[in-house]
C-alpha cells in the first residue's frame, strides 16, 4: 500500500463531491469520476430546498434532526449558495388540525425553531397565498443552489489536490484477487478540463479504495462486480415558474402527498413533486399529467400559479434504498436515510463501499461518515474539517456593494452577480475588458461567463450551471449563441476552442434547454419557443444546419460591394433602398 | 356618423398577472409593489428597445426591456434590492408600452420603479430633487405666475434670472418659458357665466389641465365653442394636475393627492351624465391608463372608461369630419401645417386623427412629420443634464418640419408644441383651434 492512500470516488453529485472534498482535506489522494457534468444525476434535478427538517418532523425524526443541524452548517460554510428564505407549513381548512399539532410537536421535539402564525400573518408575509389558509407553522427552511454548491465543493477538493474527471463514465471495475483495485473509465473527450471532439479513449485508474457514490446508478456499478445493490429509483417531477410567486418556501401541512411544496429559487419558483418508482434511472416516461398535477394541486396554496408562466419541467430520480427485508410497497414509505454498504462485510468483496439513499441537505454529514469509514480502512485518524471551513466563494463577503462604482454594473445585475460569486466577486468582476451582459434574463455578464469557461472548458452546460446563463424566461433563446461566441477562440490550459468545438457546445446547450421546455409548451412559453425557433431559424439557419459538423468556409463569402451609402443621403431613397438613378 | 372605431371595443392583450393579482394590494402596509408577475409576458423580443427614443441617442441607457420586465424579474421584494438609477434617464414617452407585442405593462413598471427610486434612493434635499419637484408641480408655479402674468412673463425669460436658474436649479437657459395668459381659462369661463348650451342628453366635462388654463386659454375656449356648436353642454369641474409630470418625476405621492381631487370631481360629473374630454393627450392618457394602474381610488376605473381626447370624442359622436369636408378656412389659419403626433396620443391610438380630419379641409394643407418623438417629454427637456439628449431626440422631427411646406406646426401636446417651437421657430397650433376656425369663425 502506498504511503498516502489513493481513493477513487464514483459520482459527481453532492454526495461524491462532498466525499472527495472531505478526503482531500484529510490529505488523502482523491480522484473523482463522473459520467456527465457535475450534478448530472439527481443533484442537478432537485427543487433546491435547504430542509429545516420540518418535512420529516413527524415521519422520520432522525432525519429531521440531521437536517436542522446541517441546515445551520450550510448557512455558514456555503453562504453564497444559500438564501435563507424561511419556510411555512400552511394548513388549508380541509387539512386536519391533528396533523398540524403533530407537525408542531415534531418540530419542537427535533429542535427545529417553529412558530405558529395566523392565516392573516401568513398572507402578510406571502401576499399571494390563498385567502382561505387557516394558519401556518414558520420554520427555517431555505433555498440552496445545488450547482453552485457542488462546483464550490469541487473547487475546494481540487485546491486540496484532488483530481476531478467529468464526462468519464466508469466502464468496468478492476478486480484482482477478489478485491476491487480501481476502475476503467472512458473519457468522452480527453483528460483534464473537458474539450469537445477529442476522443480521450479509456483509462485504467488504480486506487487503494473505491467509493461508489453514484446514487441511482449504484446498482449498475454493483453489477460490474456481481454485487446486488437494490436501489429503488423513484422519479419526481419539478416545474419551474418564470418568476417567484412566493419568497418563502411554502409546504402543505398534511401527511405525505404529491405536489405539496413551492420553493423560491433564484429568479424562479420550483413546484414539487411526485414520487413514483421507475425501473431505469435514465429511461422513464415524463408525462404531462405529472406537470398538470403540480399546478392543479399547488394552486390551492397559491392561486395565481394557475395563470402564471411555467418555463420548463424536469424529473429527478431519487436513489432510494431500503434493506431487502423491509419491502415497502409505496416508494413514499421508503426511508430517506442513507446506507453505507461495505462490500467487504456484505459481499465479501474488499476494496469498495457503496453509499445509497440519503438527501441533499445532509450531503456533508453523509460525506463525513463515509470519509470516516474510508479512513478507518487505512487506520488513519484525521479530523473532519468540512463543517468549519467555508467553501470557496463563501468566505466573508457582503452583497451590498456599489455595483456601478465597483464593477460598472446596473444594480440588479451587479446584485445577482455578487450573490452568485460570493467572495469571488472582486476577482471575477473587476475586469478591464468590456463586460456586457450576455444572459439578460439572469443578469450574467461576460466576465462571469469567461470565469466559468476557465473552470470547465468547452462545455456550455457546465458554464450554465456555474452562472445560470440560459436559465431564465427565454431559456437560452437570446444568449446561447453569445455563449458559443465567448467560447470560440478562448484558450484554457493550452487548448483553444475552434469553431467546431464552439458549435458542438452550442448545439448541446440548445438541446438541453429544449428538453425541459417541451413540458411547458402552452401560453407564454409556447410563444417564447416559437420566437426562439423563428429567430434561430432565420438568423442562425438552425432549421437546416449547413455546417453539419464541418467548419464553415467563411472565406468563401464575399466582402460585399464596394459601395456604401453616402452620408449626405443623396443616393439613398428615404425608405432605405437605393434611388432609381443609382 | 363617426369614422373612428369605437375605442371602447379596443381590447388590448391583458398581461398575464394571474387572477388574484392585484399589484396595489400586495403589500398595503409597506407601500411597496411587486410587479414581478408582469415579467411573465415578456419574450425578450426587444421591440420595446428598438422603439425607445432615449436608447437611440444614449448608449449608456440600458433601455426599456431592462428597465421593465428584466429589472422587475431580477429584483426581489426585500429592501436590499434597489432600483437602478438609470430609470431617471427614461423620458416617460411610453413608446415601449405602446409597441410591446405581448402586453407587458411597461408604463406601470417604469412609473412604479421611478416612484420607488425617488422615494427610497434620491436625497430629499438634493438640488435635482427640489428642481424635479418644482417642475412636476407646474400647476403650483403656474398658479402663482398667473396672478401677475405680465411680471411673470418678463422675469421668467429675463436673462439674469435664467442664468441664476441654470446655475442653481439646472434648468437650461436655452429654453423659453411659456407665456402666461393675462386671463386664465377659468377666469374667462366665470366671466362668461359658464355654459351657453344646456342639454340633458349631450354633456361633457372638460378636463382642461394646467396648460390650457394658464398658458393657452385660446385652445380651451375653442373647445367650449366647438362642443357648444355641436349641441353639447360643457361642464368645467374642479380639477388639479392630471399627474403626468409627477409620474415622470417619480412623485407618486403628489400625483395621488391631485388624483384624489380629480377622481372625486370628475366621477361626480359622470354621475351627472357627462363624459370627460381633455385637450391635452398626456392628461387624457393619465386619466385613462396611469390612474387605474397606479392608484386604487373609488371610481377610478369608471373615470378611465369615460375619458376621451377632445378630438377623438368629436370623431366618435359628431359629424365633425363631414362638416370639415364642406368647410373652408381663410385668414390667419389658412396655412400648411407640419403635424407631429405626441407619443401619448400614439399610445391612445390617436396618431392619425388630425391628418384624417384635415387632409380634405379646403384652405389648409397638413403633413405628418413622421413618427419620431419630439424629445421634450414634458419636464424631461427642462433639465440641464437632459437638454442635449432632448434636442438630439427631437432633431429628426425638426428636420422634417423644416422640410414641410409652411412655417406653422400642429400638435395636441403643449410640451411637444414648445419643443417644436424651440427647434424651428414655428408658430404651433392645436387641432381644436383649426376646427374652430373652420366651423365657427
Amino acid at each position: 500500500m502506498a504511503s498516502t492512500p489513493h481513493v477513487l470516488v464514483i459520482g459527481g453529485g453532492s454526495t461524491g463531491i462532498g466525499i472527495a472534498r472531505d478526503l482531500a482535506m484529510r490529505d488523502l489522494d482523491v480522484t473523482l469520476v463522473e459520467q456527465g457534468n457535475l450534478t448530472h444525476g439527481t443533484t442537478g434535478r432537485m427543487h433546491g430546498l435547504l430542509h429545516s427538517g420540518g418535512r420529516y418532523a413527524v415521519s422520520d425524526q432522525a432525519s429531521a434532526k440531521e437536517c436542522i443541524q446541517e441546515n445551520r452548517v450550510l448557512r455558514d460554510i456555503a453562504s453564497h449558495c444559500v438564501e435563507m428564505t424561511g419556510g411555512m407549513f400552511v394548513k388549508r381548512p380541509e387539512d386536519t388540525e391533528e396533523y398540524f399539532e403533530k407537525k408542531l410537536e415534531g418540530c419542537r421535539e427535533c429542535g427545529i425553531p417553529a412558530e405558529v402564525i395566523s392565516g392573516e400573518e401568513a398572507r402578510k408575509r406571502e401576499p399571494h397565498l390563498a385567502k382561505d389558509i387557516d394558519k401556518a407553522i414558520a420554520v427555517p427552511d431555505g433555498a440552496i443552489d445545488p450547482f453552485r454548491l457542488v462546483v464550490a465543493n469541487a473547487a475546494s477538493a481540487e485546491q486540496h489536490g484532488a483530481r476531478i474527471e467529468t464526462h468519464s463514465p466508469v466502464t468496468d471495475l478492476l478486480i484482482e484477487d477478489g478485491e476491487v483495485v480501481g476502475v476503467e473509465v472512458k473519457h468522452k473527450s480527453g483528460p483534464g478540463i473537458r474539450v469537445h471532439g477529442t476522443e480521450g479513449g479509456t483509462e485504467e485508474i488504480r486506487a487503494d479504495y473505491v467509493v461508489n457514490a453514484s446514487g441511482a446508478w449504484a446498482g449498475q456499478i454493483g453489477e460490474m462486480a456481481d454485487v446486488d445493490i437494490e436501489v429503488r429509483p423513484s422519479k419526481g417531477v419539478m416545474t419551474i415558474m418564470n418568476i417567484r410567486q412566493v419568497d418563502t418556501v411554502i409546504n402543505r401541512c398534511r401527511p405525505k402527498g404529491d405536489a405539496d411544496i413551492v420553493v423560491p429559487h433564484e429568479t424562479t419558483a420550483i413546484l414539487g413533486t411526485t414520487d413514483e418508482e421507475v425501473e431505469d434511472p435514465e429511461d422513464y416516461p415524463e408525462e404531462q399529467w405529472e406537470v398538470d398535477l403540480m399546478i392543479d394541486t399547488l394552486k390551492e396554496l397559491v392561486p395565481m400559479l394557475e395563470e402564471a408562466r411555467t418555463i420548463r419541467s424536469f424529473w429527478g430520480v431519487r436513489p432510494l434504498y431500503e434493506p431487502p427485508d423491509v419491502g415497502s410497497e409505496d416508494p413514499t414509505d421508503i426511508t430517506r436515510d442513507f446506507f453505507l454498504l461495505d462490500h467487504e462485510e456484505r459481499d465479501d468483496l474488499p476494496g469498495m463501499t457503496s453509499i445509497v439513499g440519503g438527501k441533499f441537505t445532509t450531503y456533508r454529514l453523509m460525506a463525513e461518515k463515509i470519509s470516516d469509514h474510508v479512513c478507518e480502512q487505512f487506520d488513519i485518524e484525521r479530523e473532519c474539517r468540512t463543517a468549519d471551513e467555508p467553501l470557496p466563494g463563501s468566505e466573508d463577503f457582503s452583497v451590498l456593494r456599489d455595483y456601478m462604482e465597483e464593477f460598472g454594473l446596473r444594480s440588479p445585475i451587479g446584485r445577482r452577480s455578487v450573490e452568485r460569486l460570493g467572495s469571488r466577486a472582486d476577482e471575477v468582476l473587476k475586469t478591464n475588458e468590456p463586460n456586457p451582459v450576455i444572459c439578460e434574463c439572469e443578469g450574467v455578464t461576460r466576465a462571469e461567463v469567461q470565469d466559468a469557461i476557465k473552470q470547465s472548458g468547452s462545455d456550455l452546460n457546465a458554464v450554465r450551471i456555474r452562472t445560470r446563463a440560459s436559465m431564465g424566461n427565454c431559456q437560452g433563446g437570446m444568449c446561447v449563441h453569445r455563449l458559443a461566441s465567448e467560447l470560440h477562440d478562448t484558450s484554457v490550459d493550452g487548448d483553444t476552442f475552434d469553431e467546431a468545438i464552439a458549435r458542438e457546445a452550442w448545439d448541446e446547450l440548445l438541446q438541453e434547454r429544449w428538453k425541459g421546455q417541451r413540458h411547458a409548451l402552452w401560453g407564454e412559453q409556447l410563444s417564447q419557443a416559437m420566437l426562439n425557433y423563428a429567430l434561430h431559424a432565420t438568423t442562425q439557419n438552425r432549421d437546416n444546419d449547413p455546417a453539419d459538423g464541418e467548419p464553415v468556409d467563411f472565406a468563401a463569402f464575399d466582402a460585399g460591394g464596394d459601395h456604401v451609402g453616402d452620408a449626405s443621403g443623396t443616393d439613398v431613397a428615404a425608405d432605405g433602398g437605393e434611388t432609381d438613378g443609382y | 356618423m363617426s369614422d373612428a372605431r369605437d375605442p371602447t371595443e379596443f381590447d388590448p392583450i391583458v398581461p398575464n398577472t394571474g387572477e388574484e393579482y392585484e399589484p396595489l394590494e400586495v403589500f398595503p402596509e409597506s407601500g411597496s409593489f411587486d410587479l414581478r408577475p408582469g415579467a411573465d409576458s415578456c419574450y425578450k423580443c426587444s421591440t420595446c428597445d428598438t422603439n425607445c427614443p432615449v436608447a437611440e441617442v444614449d448608449d449608456d441607457f440600458p433601455g426599456p426591456k431592462f428597465q421593465g420586465p428584466e429589472q422587475w424579474r431580477l429584483k426581489q421584494t426585500d429592501d436590499d434590492y434597489v432600483i437602478d438609477s438609470s430609470i431617471s434617464e427614461c423620458s416617460n414617452c411610453l413608446r415601449c408600452d405602446t409597441s410591446c407585442p405581448s402586453g407587458v405593462n411597461l408604463a406601470q413598471m417604469h412609473n412604479t420603479a421611478r416612484g420607488e427610486y425617488v422615494e427610497n434612493q434620491v436625497p430629499k434635499f438634493s438640488v435635482k430633487y427640489i428642481r424635479n419637484r418644482i417642475l412636476a408641480n407646474y400647476r403650483t408655479s403656474a398658479y402663482f405666475a398667473s396672478m401677475l402674468p405680465r411680471t411673470a412673463n418678463f422675469f421668467m425669460n429675463f436673462g439674469p434670472v435664467r442664468w441664476a436658474m441654470e446655475k442653481v436649479l439646472h434648468v437650461p437657459s436655452e429654453r423659453e418659458f411659456p407665456e402666461f395668459a393675462t386671463q386664465t381659462f377659468r377666469q374667462w369661463w366665470a366671466e362668461r357665466g359658464g355654459a351657453k348650451v344646456h342639454s340633458d342628453e349631450k354633456r361633457i366635462a372638460y378636463f382642461h389641465g394646467c396648460y390650457s388654463n394658464y398658458n393657452t386659454p385660446q385652445v380651451a375656449k375653442a373647445l367650449v365653442r366647438i362642443y357648444e356648436y355641436f349641441g353639447y353642454e360643457v361642464m368645467v369641474p374642479e380639477q388639479k394636475c392630471s399627474g403626468t409630470p409627477m409620474f415622470a418625476n417619480g412623485m407618486l405621492d403628489d400625483a395621488r393627492r391631485h388624483a384624489e381631487t380629480n377622481v372625486e370631481s370628475l366621477t361626480a360629473a359622470i354621475e351627472d351624465g357627462a363624459d370627460i374630454v381633455a385637450s391635452c393627450t398626456s392628461c387624457s392618457m393619465a386619466l385613462r391608463n396611469e390612474y387605474p394602474e397606479l392608484f386604487d381610488i373609488d371610481g377610478i376605473d369608471d373615470l378611465a372608461a369615460h375619458t376621451y381626447d377632445a378630438v377623438e370624442y368629436l370623431r366618435i359622436h359628431t359629424d365633425v369630419r363631414q362638416e370639415l369636408e364642406q368647410a373652408e378656412v381663410s385668414g390667419e389659419l389658412a396655412e400648411e401645417f407640419a403635424y407631429h403626433a405626441p407619443c401619448h396620443a400614439r399610445s391612445q391610438g390617436l396618431e392619425r386623427q388630425a391628418i384624417e380630419l384635415f387632409r380634405n379641409l379646403d384652405g389648409v394643407e397638413i403633413e405628418d412629420v413622421g413618427d419620431s418623438c419630439s424629445g421634450i417629454s414634458g419636464t424631461y427637456g427642462w433639465k440641464s443634464e437632459k437638454y442635449e439628449k432632448s434636442m438630439e431626440i427631437g432633431s429628426e422631427m425638426f428636420e422634417h418640419m423644416e422640410d414641410s411646406g409652411g412655417t406653422t406646426g400642429m400638435t395636441e401636446c403643449p410640451t411637444c408644441a414648445s419643443q417644436m417651437e424651440h427647434g424651428t421657430g414655428y408658430d404651433i397650433r392645436h387641432p381644436l383651434e383649426l376646427i374652430e376656425a373652420a366651423l365657427i369663425d
